[in-house]
């Protein structure tokens, strides 16, 4: 390195040094250090391939029982469990930017963003905000975010402000795929309500989609292997190993009631307005049928027509 | 097991481009928009708009209104606050107040062919029916804010109903300069007179863009060290297509996008759009 610029550099860190104070310098110099190493976590600055898909969703919509039904697909050799779910299918917002580069391919990826035109195949699973809602409200009493007994509707005010996690709301997060992607080469549409129905039909589109020829044992295999009994009992074993639940309460389950619907009986009726005067349009067309008689409020000085919120989404009913 | 030198470097010396990285300022006002939008002429506005003690030019609009895509979070950390950026982003939630401009996309075509030549990112003679078909098929450098279709439909979509958020057609800001930019003073929280507005216009008019271009592009960070022979302000002129645009490549372009087209009041050439059943194909 010239002297010149070796100076330039000694004077930047030593500009920054003042700047930012001792911590953020060390913090600073360790994440260089991470760099160097490949061992930082790429997040949204993952270097996409054009094979790679994700399974896309909002938290709490069924990420991970998605993540083991494709990854026993994918993965036959072992049985999937909590231990090894992150190097099967890996969320580049955990794992190190060298363990993603040395995947095989096609890496097969999970993922909570909102719409991001690098995702070249997606599976996006959907599922009925009021029990997203619901099953997030559990999830950050399981985290410690907020104690047991908080109030429903205060929280509910906050999860449709987008305002409970940093992947925008959920009309926001699904809606942004929904309107660039859907009726798209490489986009799936699933609703977790239909997958929990009809399962193997719904993995067989994922296979599908995957480029994977499956037969009916292969995908019993999938399904058997990634229910909710047998993800319970693993959780019973792993969840303090496992980063997504090795710092919660231990006295709550992460894999919940795994049913749809518990809205009905678990969520008062002025959380499910305030969720359907927020979201009534794309709940309507996913087929998330309404209760109250809230309708969506129009913001003003948008004069945009209602034809842009009211895709159609038929096919996804049927 | 090297990422490169240059990449840690650059990071710790707090000098990679902000981009989608960017660190977000509850208080920050955004400028959105594709490229070739009309991006650049509502930066002015707006400086002249919000500052009215500077002469705005291209030699200090990056520390008036910055852009997100050429600057580094370290120099966006000292814009005092509250800022207002430009960006070309697609929908990020962490964007809190955003003004939004779209332009007809047949338009904008013509003009980022101009523009990419401008910055040799294709060649002269590069066909226009190939790069229709590449601006269509989001093949362009472009691509990486997504196509024109899933920017301008990202936004609208997940924001439209919100008071934080304002959509304004370029072809609204052409033949309507006052009314339109009265509707962003307004989101900005400002009320001025006629008699200012038409200040700010003036001072903000292609024609004068155009001559301070000229003197001062070596001053600016987007044009610095590129040819000169083809300009950065371009023909600012909306509904160029109908006679530079050959109708194929009208067609390519109205039958990709022609249902969010309609939605936002651009009529299509063609009676029908081509795919009822989806905004975008």
């Amino acid at each position: 390195m010239k002297y010149k610029a070796r100076i330039g550099i000694y004077r930047h860190l030593g500009q920054l040094h003042r700047n930012l104070g001792r911590n953020e310098m060390i913090h600073k110099l360790i994440y260089g250090m991470k760099l160097l190493l490949g061992r930082d976590t790429p997040g949204r600055n993952l270097t996409v391939r054009e094979d790679d898909v994700f399974i896309s969703s909002y938290p709490k919509s069924g990420n991970t029982w998605t993540r083991f039904l494709v990854a026993n697909l994918i993965h036959p050799q072992e049985a999937v469990t909590f231990l090894n779910i992150d190097h099967i299918v890996p969320d580049p917002d955990l794992r190190s930017r060298n363990f993603l580069k040395n995947c095989p391919r096609p890496r097969v990826m999970k993922s909570h963003h909102p719409f991001d035109p690098r995702y070249k195949r997606v599976i996006c699973i959907v599922r009925d905000p009021r029990d997203v809602a619901l099953s997030q409200y559990h999830f950050q009493i399981k985290r410690g975010l907020i104690k047991t007994g908080h109030p429903m509707e205060e929280f509910v005010q906050r999860f449709v402000a987008g305002e409970t996690n940093e992947y925008g709301s959920w009309g926001q997060n699904v809606g942004s795929w929904l309107i660039a992607r859907h009726h798209t080469p490489g986009f799936l549409l699933l609703r977790y309500e239909d997958l929990k129905e009809r399962p193997e039909e719904g993995l067989a589109q994922i296979a599908g989609l995957l480029g994977l020829e499956v037969d009916g044992g292969q995908l019993a295999r999938a399904v058997e292997l990634s229910s909710a009994d047998r993800m319970r009992k693993l959780e019973k074993l792993q969840a303090g190993k496992w980063a997504s639940t090795r710092e919660t309460r231990k006295d709550l389950a992460f894999v919940r009631s795994a049913v749809a619907g518990e809205w009905k009986s678990g969520l008062p009726h002025d959380a499910v307005a305030q969720i359907e005067r927020a979201w009534g349009h794309i709940m309507r067309v996913l087929g998330y049928e309404t209760v109250t008689t809230a309708t969506t409020a129009h913001g003003e000085g948008n004069p945009i027509p209602l034809a842009l919120m009211e895709i159609p989404l038929n096919d996804v009913r049927t | 097991m090297m990422y490169g030198l240059k990449v840690v470097l650059r990071h710790l010396l707090g000098t990679d481009i902000a981009d989608r990285n960017l660190a977000v300022y509850p208080d920050d006002t955004f400028i959105v928009s594709y490229p070739r939008s009309g991006n650049t002429w509502t930066r002015f506005l707006i400086a002249n708009l919000v500052f009215p003690s500077e002469k705005v030019t291209f030699a200090n609009i990056e520390r008036l209104v910055p852009d997100s895509a050429a600057l580094s979070n370290r120099v966006l950390k000292r814009i005092p606050r509250p800022r207002i950026i430009k960006s070309h982003q697609y929908f990020d939630p962490r964007y809190h107040r955003v003004l939004y401009i779209v332009r007809d996309p047949r338009d904008l075509v013509l003009s980022y062919y101009n523009f990419q030549r401008k910055y040799r990112q294709i060649a002269d003679d590069y066909p226009l029916t190939d790069y229709v078909d590449d601006f269509a098929g989001g093949r362009l450098i472009s691509a990486d804010w997504g196509t024109w279709g899933e920017n301008v439909a990202s936004w609208i979509y997940t924001r439209q109903n919100q008071n934080r958020f304002l959509l304004v057609r370029y072809e609204d800001m052409k033949s309507n300069t006052v009314q339109q930019l009265r509707r962003m003073a307004a989101f900005l929280g400002l009320e001025p007179t006629t008699e200012r507005l038409t200040q700010v216009i003036e001072a903000s008019s292609s024609q004068r863009m155009r001559e301070m271009e000229r003197t001062e592009s070596e001053h600016w960070v987007a044009t610095k060290g590129h040819r000169k022979d083809i300009p950065f302000v371009g023909a600012a002129m909306s509904g160029r297509w109908q006679s530079d645009l050959p109708g194929p490549l009208v067609s390519k372009i109205e039958s990709t996008w022609g249902n969010l087209m309609t939605t936002l009041g651009y009529p299509l050439m063609a009676s029908e759009p081509s795919q009822p059943y989806s905004i975008l194909r």
